[in-house]
């Protein structure tokens, strides 16, 4: 034993030794983390937000740096959401993107989940659909043949901006570009008939869904499609509650009032397996506020009394 | 002669050796150049500095906290592959080796002596920066300095240098580590790349938001905490643009490089002691 | 104390050559000596036998694969041991930067040298390998004959019983030569142990007591010089009191004429001088020197060598003694 503690003992020593040092900088690099949580590369981003600037100071390394930059991009939507939604802020977002598309002008995946993080609205994202559309209008300088450009333009402006004639009309010139998705010019058509209609809207989504050439964007129509049927879900309910107060001339004061006078089987849930929520001080349906489906857009809380 | 105990020895011998290798350093006319060079570029961010209106400062702090940053960098590399790899090239340590010296004594007073040696070049290029600033303070009209958001000879500043000074001590020791079994060329090849890693490898943490594999943002994360995180140790735009840097920040900092020396260092002693030199 | 200077036993080592499939080529193949304190022994060989990967070995600059080394009964590598050896590497090369005093200073600042005692040693040593005003200048301005006395300057400055000098003719002229030979007799006479190792047999026949033979890695032979055999080649004989014509009819032909009226006759080996000498003595010939002419060191290893190359099984057995 004591041989071979001197032979060994002195390497053992120094491997202890070693380990020592090496926990002791793994530990200050994850004590300096936790004290302070901020994002240095936010910082550093603050005070060169012209891509153009760095896109010099790389040299030829421009594409590798959009790629570090898109990283970021993703870390700094995806840890924005983490805290809690009052306290959100996407400030980066925009600077972030234009940094990465600057640098790398062909970055497709980056100029379409781009404007998707960009346009959504708050607290989910920094709600700025003017920023999603000129980031696409870069895209589409840079790329003149992505028809997927054009159509994600038309989405923003059906979708958040409420703006039909827009939106068709930047179908339309989808729908131009040669190779684009056969069902652009219906679509464009449509909107322009009945844009706004929820009908034209799960149309739109049923096709983003078809033609999702990622996992991303299908989950997202997924999403879409669910809140519209919880849209019609509502509608439903809407139906019921009017009857329920035809029969006994007040309005329910709960779902198991619902319930036990037979209009409903069950308290109802949403696609995602949570339950509405009945308001009755408001006069309201929805979707409860820890459903996935939350917010439901447009026009879903008129009050069911009216 | 009177008697040397052990610790005179421990200390004695490196620190004689570190003596020698900051001898060796000041006598070399590249370093001088190079110093040379690195004021002459401090001083000439004056001349650009003049292009702009009202960010004088902001720009000289910047170029010359980046050309300190930059020069020190090569300094270290360039001095710092030299240390083994040129002494093992040139055979110069078999008479070095053959007196009673242990190796891991050498490898620590090579160490000290090339800090010892990047202090004074730092130092100087401070000096010159500061000199400068402290030019352009005295020739500014009240008024516009008044504008300024920081004062030109701000000391905060020192908190940026002592950061610099961290990160080329920890860049001397990986240059130091790969001359232990690398020639010079490919010591500097790879002390380079791996600095270019470590101004990134934070990014390495972010990898699961952008890979599905857990595995490989698994790897990523110990990746990101064994390669030496640089990035961590720029802060000339916080001190530039007067955004706080807590003094707990330096200290963690700090201390993050001195114990990746430590352990580069030791690691360094080992492979050395066991090393045949042909 | 051990009464041993140097102790080499089964010493080994082995290179990895290539670098895909590294193959174990052995340089060195249990080489053991005994080296006693007080002489000068001369470790010889052809370039390439493994001299200078012995010498490493013994300032553990490489680790041995098997077998181990002791001087002045401490293992290699021993701190305190360190302090009373010098040591000249082979080729040596110093720092360019430094002058030969600040060489000398630093190396004596690494023993227990005050700055005053190593500046007074510096200066004396500086004096003894004859280095005038060249000691200021940087090392990498001075000739290499220079470099190569400063090389066996700093091997001395902290006064070591055992000096180890790695082929230390090398690079010199001839006066420069006999001038190191000169130094490493006086080094003997001070006590001091010498091992030094060469490829030149006729440098180690001039101050050599001990000498050693290693070719490919293999210790072939040791002897000490007083004890070798040597043949005799011949005779060189000097007479006078001459003239050619006479000794050409004693069968004397091709005779040198030296100053003096003397002349140098080559006999050669076969005409043994008894039956000369009788007969020049009669002529009236006045003797004034017979002097053999024994083989070299090199001749006579050569010779040895071969006949062992040439005995099946014997050129792996060392020899000890003729």
């Amino acid at each position: 034993m004591t041989r071979w503690l001197a032979c060994y003992g002195r390497s053992v020593c120094g491997l202890i030794i070693l380990g020592l040092f090496v926990s002791a900088f793994v530990a200050f690099s994850v004590l300096r983390e936790r004290v302070y949580a901020t994002e240095r590369a936010e910082v550093q981003t603050i005070y060169i937000q012209s891509g153009a600037v760095l896109d010099r100071m790389a040299l030829s390394f421009d594409a590798l740096l959009a790629d570090v930059y898109w990283i970021r991009t993703v870390q700094h939507y995806g840890s924005a959401k983490r805290v809690a939604r009052d306290d959100r802020s996407y400030g980066l977002l925009g600077p972030l993107l234009d940094i990465t598309t600057t640098l790398d002008p062909y970055f497709d995946v980056a100029y379409r989940f781009g404007a998707i993080f960009l346009a959504e609205a708050f607290p989910n994202g920094p709600g700025r659909p003017d920023l999603a559309i000129s980031l696409l209008q870069k895209g589409i300088a840079a790329m003149p043949e992505r028809w997927e450009y054009y159509m994600d333009i038309g989405f923003i402006y059906y979708w958040w901006l409420g703006d039909y004639e827009q939106a068709a009309g930047w179908f339309s010139q989808a729908a131009d570009v040669p190779g684009a998705s056969w069902w652009l010019r219906p679509l464009a058509a449509n909107t322009l008939a009945v844009g706004g209609s929820r009908e034209s809207s799960r149309l739109l989504w049923e096709q983003m869904y078809d033609s999702a050439d990622s996992e991303w964007i299908r989950n997202e129509a997924i999403r879409r499609l669910a809140q519209l049927q919880a849209l019609d879900d509502i509608d439903h309910v809407r139906a019921l509650i009017q009857r329920f107060h035809r029969t006994h001339k007040r309005f329910p004061g709960s779902w198991s009032e619902l319930v036990e006078a037979g209009f409903l089987a069950e308290v109802p849930e949403d696609p995602t397996g949570q339950t509405y929520v009945l308001d009755v001080v408001n006069g309201t349906l929805d979707v409860s506020s820890g459903s996935e489906l939350f917010p439901l857009p447009g026009e879903s809380l008129t009050p069911f009394a009216q | 002669m009177r008697q040397w105990t052990e610790f005179d020895r421990t200390v004695s011998i490196p620190a004689r050796i570190a003596i020698h290798v900051f001898k060796e350093s000041v006598r070399d006319k590249v370093l001088y150049g190079l110093v040379l060079f690195a004021i002459i570029l401090i001083a000439s961010s004056y001349f650009i500095s003049q292009l702009t209106a009202g960010q004088d400062v902001k720009i000289i702090k910047d170029l010359g906290l980046a050309t300190i940053q930059a020069f020190g960098l090569f300094f270290a590399v360039f001095i710092g592959t030299g240390l083994v790899s040129k002494e093992v090239e040139r055979r110069s340590i078999y008479s070095l080796l053959s007196k009673p010296v242990r190796r891991h004594e050498m490898i620590l007073g090579k160490y000290v002596g090339l800090v010892l040696t990047l202090a004074v070049n730092v130092a100087i290029m401070i000096f010159a920066l500061y000199a400068l600033l402290g030019y352009i303070a005295w020739t500014t009209p009240e008024n516009v300095r008044a504008a300024w958001d920081v004062a030109a000879l701000d000391p905060v500043m020192l908190r940026a240098v002592v950061l610099i000074f961290s990160e080329l001590m920890l860049v001397t020791a990986i240059a130091l580590f790969f001359s232990i079994f690398l020639n010079t060329i490919l010591s500097a090849v790879l002390t380079m790349s791996l600095y270019v890693v470590g101004q990134f490898n934070a990014d390495l943490r972010n990898f699961e938001a952008v890979v599905d594999s857990q595995a490989v943002a698994f790897i990523a994360q110990v990746a990101y905490y064994l390669l030496p995180n640089f990035a961590s140790f720029d802060i000339k735009a916080e001190v530039v643009h007067a955004v706080p840097v807590p003094l707990v920040y330096i200290a963690l900092t700090g201390g993050y490089a001195v114990s990746y020396i430590g352990a580069l260092l030791m690691v360094s002693m080992v492979i050395f002691s066991q090393r045949d030199f042909k | 104390m051990s009464s041993y200077a140097i102790r080499l036993d089964g010493l080994t080592k082995d290179f990895p050559v290539g670098f895909w499939w590294p193959r174990r080529a052995r340089v060195l193949d249990g080489v053991s000596l005994e080296i006693k304190r007080g002489e000068i022994y001369g470790y010889l060989g052809p370039n390439g036998a493994g001299k200078t990967t012995t010498l490493k070995l013994l300032m553990q600059l490489i680790y041995p694969t098997a077998g181990s080394a002791e001087i002045l009964g401490r293992p290699v590598g021993d701190i305190g041991m360190r302090h009373r050896i010098g040591y000249l590497p082979e080729l040596p090369y110093f720092y360019d930067n430094l002058t030969a005093e600040e060489l000398l200073i630093y190396f004596g600042s690494l023993f227990r040298l005050s700055a005053a005692e190593a500046r007074a040693r510096t200066s004396r040593l500086l004096d003894r390998i004859g280095l005038g005003a060249e000691r200021r200048q940087q090392l990498r301005n001075i000739s290499k004959g220079m470099l190569q006395r400063v090389g066996i300057a700093q091997a001395l400055i902290n006064d070591p019983e055992v000096v180890f000098l790695d082929e230390p003719m090398a690079g010199l002229d001839p006066v420069g030569r006999r001038d190191t030979l000169e130094l490493i007799r006086t080094l003997k006479n001070e006590g001091r142990t010498i091992f030094f190792s060469s490829h030149i047999l006729s440098d180690a026949e001039a101050v050599c007591s001990q000498v050693a033979i290693l070719v490919r890695g293999s210790l072939i032979a040791t002897a000490r010089i007083a004890d070798l055999e040597f043949e005799v080649l011949g005779w060189e004989l000097v007479v006078s009191g001459t003239d050619e014509g006479a000794l050409v009819n004693l069968g004397l032909a091709g005779a040198t004429a030296l100053a003096g009226g003397r002349y140098s006759i080559d006999l050669p080996a076969d005409r043994s001088p008894n039956f000369i000498l009788p007969e020049l003595v009669r002529h009236g010939f006045y003797i004034v020197a017979l002097i053999p002419r024994h083989e070299s060191l090199e001749n006579y290893f050569t010779r040895k060598i071969e006949g062992l190359y040439q005995t099946p099984g014997k050129a792996d057995e060392a020899v000890d003694g003729v």
